[in-house]
């Protein structure tokens, strides 16, 4: 799979179509890093194996404006696996990227690790081939998962003091440090509502009503927008169970909106839109 | 369960259906709890969930959020929006440990005074029972 990968990213880099290709390559201490390959000489670099957790449409962003002012905006190349393709859905709905200027090599997938663990959300995961691609590399993988929330609906089956007890315990273990907004794909605000100061929304302090302020800001501005790609509790030093919030919300839409995060690129997200004629339980 | 207590209750009212509808309330006579307070709002649409969050954090014991039924927003669909963005919220509220009791979305017209006042009412007794909002507490 890798040399296919290596074929098509120096093919795109030799023949101009892309100025650069996003991938992963060999990090320090047995871990895997992404790269950015300007050169068609430096493909060799890339790899993928299951290490390869990153979702590495966030840093399509950083491609949104010129690399030198008075140029285009450069092309790229950009590897994704199927749970990325929703992201990268999103941010297509969302003007975000221009289909235009991202060649989207797709890759089958069984499964991601962290430390030799294959991830949860992997297990729950039931696509293995992206839903947008210009290039598939890989073979019709096996296994398929199932998503059951049996964790959420364990959550939901507490009692209102219990659940506010749990979560209480958990998001004052926050430090507050933006991690999960900063490795998110779909949080891209240029001011987040967390750091505004005026209006002063969400305040200063670190403290508990802000710390629940900010994770229910979070988890609400992500309501069929998120992915499920778990970058934000991988990137938690503390360790939430933002997951469990996510996927709270991703039920509910599905419950509610009859709506999927990223089947396409063209329906909008639940709350972008409404029916006149629909029932709702308020 | 406290007997005194008398909840703060924060209520988004929309400036063409809910407000007028409880100055009719007010210019009628009729009397509600005072632990309401009305913020006039232009739509029941400009409630920002966040609004919500934000009298929560700040301590409130509940929130109402009073808009023109659908189909008669002045704005023609602010509504409709709002129904969607409550309906998800009361569900990640709940989650989270708010109880849903604590938030209440309803459509009341400018014509109805006697209707408004009532909810006030339910909603403050619910409120009540439910006690004071504790979230910001740590056990």
């Amino acid at each position: 799979m890798i040399e296919q990968i290596r074929v098509k990213a120096r093919e795109l880099l030799e023949s101009g179509q892309v100025n650069c290709f996003i991938g992963y390559e060999e990090g320090t201490r047995g871990r895997v890093r992404p790269a950015f390959i300007y050169e068609p000489d430096d493909v060799d670099r890339l790899i993928w194996d299951e290490r390869c957790t990153y979702n590495l449409a966030i840093y399509l962003h950083q491609f949104k404006s010129p690399l030198k002012r008075g140029e285009e905006p450069p092309l790229v190349g950009i590897l994704v696996k199927p749970c990325d393709s929703r992201s990268l859905n999103i941010l297509l709905h969302e003007e975000q990227i221009d289909r235009e200027r991202v060649y989207i090599v797709g890759l089958t997938c069984e499964g991601v690790k962290v430390d030799d663990q294959i991830q949860e959300r992997c297990l729950r995961c039931e696509e293995r081939f992206p839903l947008v691609y210009d290039f598939l590399v890989g073979e019709e993988p096996k296994a398929v998962g199932k998503e059951d929330y049996a964790d959420v609906a364990r959550l939901e089956g507490m009692s209102a003091q219990e659940r506010l007890a749990f979560w209480v315990r958990e998001f004052d273990r926050c430090i507050l440090c933006y991690a999960c907004r900063q490795a998110c794909p779909a949080c891209y605000c240029f001011e987040c509502v967390a750091e505004q100061l005026d209006p002063l929304w969400m305040g200063i302090a670190i403290a508990l009503p802000q710390k629940q302020f900010f994770h229910i800001m979070r988890a609400y501005h992500l309501a069929g927008r998120c992915s499920g790609c778990n970058a934000c509790e991988e990137a938690c030093p503390v360790g939430l169970p933002l997951s469990l919030l996510n996927r709270k919300i991703a039920k509910e839409v599905e419950a509610l909106f009859g709506y999927r995060t990223g089947e396409d690129a063209e329906t909008p997200p639940p709350l972008a839109t409404f029916k006149k004629e629909e029932e709702l339980p308020l | 369960m406290m007997t005194d207590f008398e909840p703060r209750i924060i209520g988004f009212l929309c400036r063409w259906c809910s407000y007028p509808g409880a100055d009719l309330a007010g210019t009628s006579r009729i009397i509600y709890p005072p632990s309401l307070r009305i913020i006039r709002v232009p739509c029941s649409g400009r409630v920002d969930p966040l609004f919500v969050l934000k009298a929560f954090q700040e301590g409130a014991d509940g929130v109402m959020v009073l808009g023109c039924h659908p189909g008669d927003c002045h704005y023609l669909e602010g509504n409709y929006h709002a129904r969607r963005r409550y309906a998800l919220m009361h569900r990640l509220l709940e989650y989270v440990g708010v109880e849903k009791e604590r938030l209440l979305i309803e459509w009341v017209s400018s014509a109805e005074g006697g209707r408004f006042v009532e909810l006030v009412k339910e909603f403050t007794a619910q409120v009540r029972e439910l006690g004071p909002w504790g979230g910001r507490r740590i056990d």
